[in-house]
């Protein structure tokens, strides 16, 4: 019998990885071949799962080989493959627990080739994924789902947010957060909430639900992780966007200098065509409005409760079964805390259970007082913060009590004070300003601040001498007057009247212009009514680029209707109602007052006009930016008659947003900025090791010979043989001038040369 | 001043660089021994000093373990020839039960005289115990039928071809047995897609394995042999007078006797269906493979030669196989259970 000729295909005994590629290839044609690895998959399959811990690694290696070429190829043939997601689904769920590590893999690794190719959709894989992420034993598989999962929910909210797929996970989320309170496999849900916090994929307020209830959780881990999610997870975000954004730092110039010397190809030109359109895109994406992020504080429901149920679940509760350590204790007092301060919740019991924490002893007492400071905002009542003052300042601030005990202590109770100026009584604050003569800088300066603070918000509670100058001033002419309690200043827009002045001046202006009186227009105006300006604002000026070009045409400029226009002339004239109506009670004081009074009421009267009869565009907006600007630059260089209240409130509005931490009201502890050991460390750097006593020479030299370097040639000549430079040395006597001459030129020549092997010749 | 020379010359040796040759060391000879160390006695780390060999159940044990377990292909080709001469001579420490578990997962060995071996041990097995085990032994079969590799598909057929020697019965009534192997069988022998038109660049025929014809002859004849047994009419069971009482009051002689209701087992499909009587295997075969079966046997006819004669010879059993089968018009309780 001849050989038989043999096709190429038949030749090769084919393997899984060719199979794979050929029926990749050309689905149809091989859909036979496909079948019959079906077919061996699912005997396989059957095999296997009579004793799927016990299998051995040939079978398990042929299994693994075996899913991993259905997975790829499923694909093409969705009717025959139809049960392989169920099956990887119901293997990986039963026997997660006992499968091969390397086969486990490949199974989550398949499935998730599956979404990807849209054979199974992705709230499909992760209710598979998600189950044995929660309940598996083993760290690594757990790593690998939580990345995978991670990975998902990404990239379905990659192009739009995937509304329906992230609130099925939240469900589940929350679920399995409320479903056993005690359980530890919250912790998971806490894990992945806050993995998608931080990458801004969940930023709604039910992920924030999640993260309320695990806080209310029984397990300590999940209460942890909850409680640093709150006091955190927005800052970690921050770093996170601030981390992606300045990765790449194209710099352009040094392309286009390389582009200008090296050899010019399609390739570099193309590249640099990218840099070019990256740069762009980076460009626009910062001129465009950042993306609105509510903290999570701010996206909680029901604050005040989840603060109330927080405290009393984990703070007040004694019980000894669910009792938190100290660490996790201050957490959660740290979360209430800035939950009470930052929506001015009220938590009556909170302030008496500070009370036994309040002792120099308690460890990390500092944190105490800041979470009591956070905790202070000025709709607490005195009578619940007075005695926590005065058992800081009697416990803390003493002679007896070291430096920075009393610092803390001062330091805690002007933040308190800051808040809530009501909490002192002025006895003790005469006292505690006394502290201002100590002779330890921190407790100097704490009792400093103190005083400035009281300066600022009721100097009446200072004594005469402390009170300073214009407090004092400001006393006697009524300017500076304590806020009682529950009081608020009435709010405005800042900087309204300096507007109000500038459109004055532009409009005179534009009257000299046109050369009419610049006063009798104003009258006119005043007596003439809205409508003059109502024109104006019609005009051009509402957008903020069309005070310089006309037709820009990003805005529309919509013409008022009369009765928009009605509305809002409404609520001026009834406020000039009242105010006249006060100017009659006034009418029997005194006439100079009567006239500042009228005069201060007309400028009242005025910017409330502005702010209530006209729209303020956005051209207006931005000049009232500009202006207020300009106005801050100018007091700061004009003198520093506010710099003290302004500090008070910057410091203020910084607690407002973050809190208060410990190093707060450490921080005058730590005026040296160095410890004495750092600053023994940093004179012995850079110097030598002296073991013995040697001259700096000699540890050079041996430093030296240790290196394999050789010795100077001065350090040559100084340890010449003395019978050598015998000769020499006679010699040197008995020159004659001539030769003492060709010598000495000799060496200047050779110094000029550069030595005897001189670069020059 | 000869000393301070000598001394320079001494500091300055500690301070040489050596010089490190590039690339490997001279390759050592063969016969090369190695005399850097010195010892004054050796310790052997075990020593056995009893002569007797081990007794023949532990060297079973041991040939056990490394049939199944050795990674090296000689070690388990010879570790399964003992076991064979072991098991002919009746000696089986173990039982059958516990040489199949073990042995059976070598079906799809990768090296051929291990399967030939394994092969050659099966046979010395003792028939009606290996009967009890169908259900498992069908199982790695059909594993290996469907593999990938000729040579080990045509082992397995080969290890069917023993099955249908030993427990011809239960082979075609455990559960999974007939339907599952049949599409088994369709996809080993490319059967189970209607062959389109069109231009493809797969091998005429759906197969990529080499399809020699000996290879195809035997496919045929086994799968005739496999339909023969499950076709054909029982032979009638002789009147037992007593089998009213004996089902009332002994316990039965069979392991599993009431498989069939599957109690504890998952729910079955139509393919993993027990198919106890032959009716109803013809049932299942006339709706689901009996089209395919039919097409596939015309095709290979036209092949002519041997595998042409082997597939007028499975027509034949085919025939005589469905011969006395009528499809019925009742309602089918698979139907049913579909619907269900």
């Amino acid at each position: 019998m001849g050989k038989r000729k043999v096709g190429a295909l038949e030749k090769v005994d084919i393997d899984l990885a060719t199979l794979q590629y050929k029926i990749r290839r050309d689905p149809k044609s091989y859909e036979d071949n496909f079948l019959q690895q079906w077919g061996q998959y699912e005997s396989q399959r059957e095999v296997f799962l009579v004793s799927p811990a016990t299998a051995t690694h040939e079978y398990t290696k042929s299994f693994h080989d075996l899913v991993d070429l259905i997975a790829h190829v499923s694909d093409c043939y969705r009717e025959h493959a139809q049960s392989f997601p169920d099956d990887l689904k119901a293997i990986l769920l039963q026997h997660h627990e006992v499968l091969h590590p390397e086969l486990r893999e490949k199974m989550v690794g398949s499935l998730v080739l599956l979404k990807r190719k849209d054979v199974i959709d992705s709230s499909r894989l992760l209710t598979t994924l998600f189950p044995i992420l929660v309940s598996s034993p083993s760290k690594s598989l757990r790593a690998l789902l939580f990345q995978k999962i991670v990975g998902d929910l990404r990239n379905s909210n990659s192009k739009s947010t995937n509304h329906p797929l992230n609130r099925t996970i939240q469900t589940v989320l929350f679920n399995l957060v409320t479903g056993d309170r005690t359980s530890p496999k919250a912790i998971w849900a806490v894990k992945l909430t806050r993995e998608l916090w931080k990458r801004q994929i969940w930023t709604d307020a039910k992920t924030v639900e999640v993260m309320k209830e695990a806080c209310l959780s029984d397990n300590e881990k999940v209460v942890a992780g909850a409680t640093r999610f709150f006091l955190g997870g927005d800052k970690e975000r921050e770093e996170l966007e601030d981390e992606s954004s300045d990765d790449e730092a194209i710099d352009l110039q040094k392309m286009k200098h390389q582009l200008g010397i090296n050899k010019k190809s399609k390739k570099k030109a193309h590249a640099y065509r990218k840099a070019v359109g990256k740069l762009h895109k980076q460009e626009r994406a910062k001129s465009k409005p950042h993306p609105l992020n509510f903290s999570a504080f701010h996206l909680l429901h029901d604050p005040q409760g989840f603060a109330e149920q927080l405290f009393q679940k984990h703070l007040q509760n004694t019980s000894r079964s669910n009792r938190l350590n100290l660490e996790n204790k201050l957490l959660v007092l740290q979360l209430v805390t800035r939950l009470v301060g930052l929506h001015k919740l009220t938590v009556v019991p909170l302030y008496s259970w500070f009370v036994k924490y309040l002792t120099p002893r308690q460890e990390s007492v500092t944190s105490v007082l800041a979470s009591l400071a956070q905790a202070t905002h000025n709709l607490v009542p005195p009578d619940c913060l007075e005695p926590l003052v005065q058992k800081i300042a009697n416990e803390f601030v003493s002679e007896a009590a070291a430096a920075e005990v009393a610092a803390a202590g001062l330091n805690a109770i002007r933040e308190i004070c800051a808040r809530q100026p009501l909490a002192m009584q002025d006895t003790l604050l005469q006292d505690l300003v006394q502290y201002r003569k100590s002779k330890d800088k921190g407790v100097m300066m704490a009792a400093k601040g103190l005083l400035s603070l009281y300066r600022e918000v009721a100097a009446e509670m200072l004594a005469k001498k402390d009170r300073g100058k214009d407090a004092t001033m400001g006393l006697r002419s009524g300017e500076v007057k304590q806020r009682r309690f529950g009081e608020e200043e009435a709010g405005g827009i800042e900087g309204l009247e300096l507007l109000e002045k500038w459109k004055e001046e532009q409009r005179k202006l534009k009257r000299a212009e046109k050369g009419l009186p610049e006063d009798g227009g104003e009258k006119k105006e005043e007596g003439g009514g809205e409508e003059v300006e109502d024109d104006g604002f019609n005009s051009s000026d509402w957008d903020v680029e069309s005070v310089d070009s006309d037709d820009s045409g990003g805005w529309i400029a919509v013409s008022h209707s009369e009765d928009e226009e009605e509305e809002e002339s409404k609520p001026a004239p009834k406020k000039r109602k009242t105010k006249g109506g006060k100017e009659d009670e006034d009418d029997s004081e005194d006439e100079d007052e009567d006239e500042e009074d009228a005069k201060l009421d007309a400028e009242i009267q005025r910017i409330s006009k502005l702010a209530t009869t006209t729209i303020l565009t956005p051209a207006d907006l931005q000049k009232l930016q500009e202006l207020r600007m300009e106005a801050r630059l100018s007091q700061t260089l004009g003198g520093s008659k506010n710099r003290a209240q302004r500090k008070l409130e910057e410091a203020l509005a910084r607690h407002a947003e973050d809190g208060l931490t410990a190093e707060q009201i450490e921080a005058p502890a730590k005026l040296r900025k160095t410890t004495k050991e750092e600053r023994v460390a940093m004179a012995k750097e850079n110097k030598p090791d002296r073991n013995e006593h040697k001259s700096t020479q000699a540890i050079r030299r041996s430093k030296n010979a240790a290196e394999g370097k050789s010795t100077s040639n001065k350090e040559k000549a100084r340890q010449k043989n003395f019978l050598m430079t015998l000769n020499k040395a006679k010699q040197k006597q008995k020159r004659s001038l001539v030769q003492t001459r060709n010598v000495l030129r000799g060496h200047l020549d050779r110094a000029k040369r550069g030595g005897r092997r001189g670069n020059n010749g | 001043m000869g000393s301070s020379t000598k001394k320079k010359k001494e500091k300055a040796k500690d301070f040489q660089k050596p010089k490190f040759k590039v690339g490997k060391a001279k390759a050592k000879p063969s016969n090369f021994t190695d005399t850097s160390f010195k010892a004054k006695s050796i310790v052997m780390g075990q020593q056995n000093l009893s002569t007797e060999a081990p007794e023949t159940s532990a060297q079973f044990r041991h040939s056990l373990s490394l049939a199944s377990n050795s990674r090296s292909e000689k070690q388990r080709k010879e570790a399964l020839a003992n076991l064979t001469t072991q098991v002919a001579s009746g000696n089986n420490p173990v039982g059958t039960a516990t040489l199949l578990a073990r042995l059976l997962p070598l079906i799809s060995d990768p090296c051929g005289p291990v399967r030939t071996q394994l092969l050659k041990l099966f046979r010395q097995l003792p028939g009606d115990e290996v009967r009890n085990h169908a259900e498992r032994c069908i199982m790695y079969v059909r594993a290996g039928m469907t593999h990938l590799s000729v040579d080990i598909s045509n082992d397995a057929l080969s290890a069917l071809e023993w099955l249908l020697d030993v427990a011809e019965d239960e082979i075609v009534s455990c559960p999974g047995g007939w339907a599952k192997t049949l599409s088994s069988f369709c996809a080993l022998m490319g059967w189970s897609v209607s062959a389109t038109g069109g231009w493809s660049a797969a091998p005429k025929g759906g197969s990529l394995k080499t399809k020699d014809a000996q290879s195809r002859v035997r496919q045929l004849a086994i799968l005739a042999k496999f339909l023969t047994a499950g076709l054909e009419a029982e032979a009638v069971a002789t009147r037992n007078p007593n089998a009213h009482w004996d089902g009332m009051y002994r316990v039965p002689r069979v392991p599993q006797p009431f498989a069939y209701l599957n109690l504890f087992g998952s729910r079955r499909d139509e393919e993993a269906e027990m198919y106890i009587d032959n009716e109803s295997r013809q049932r299942v075969f006339g709706r689901r493979f009996l089209i395919l079966f039919s097409r596939g046997v015309e095709h290979t006819k036209k092949e002519g030669g041997a595998v042409g004669r082997s597939a007028s010879a499975l027509e034949q059993s085919l025939k005589d196989g469905m011969a006395g089968f009528e499809p019925s018009s009742a309602v089918d309780p698979q139907d049913l259970l579909d619907l269900w």
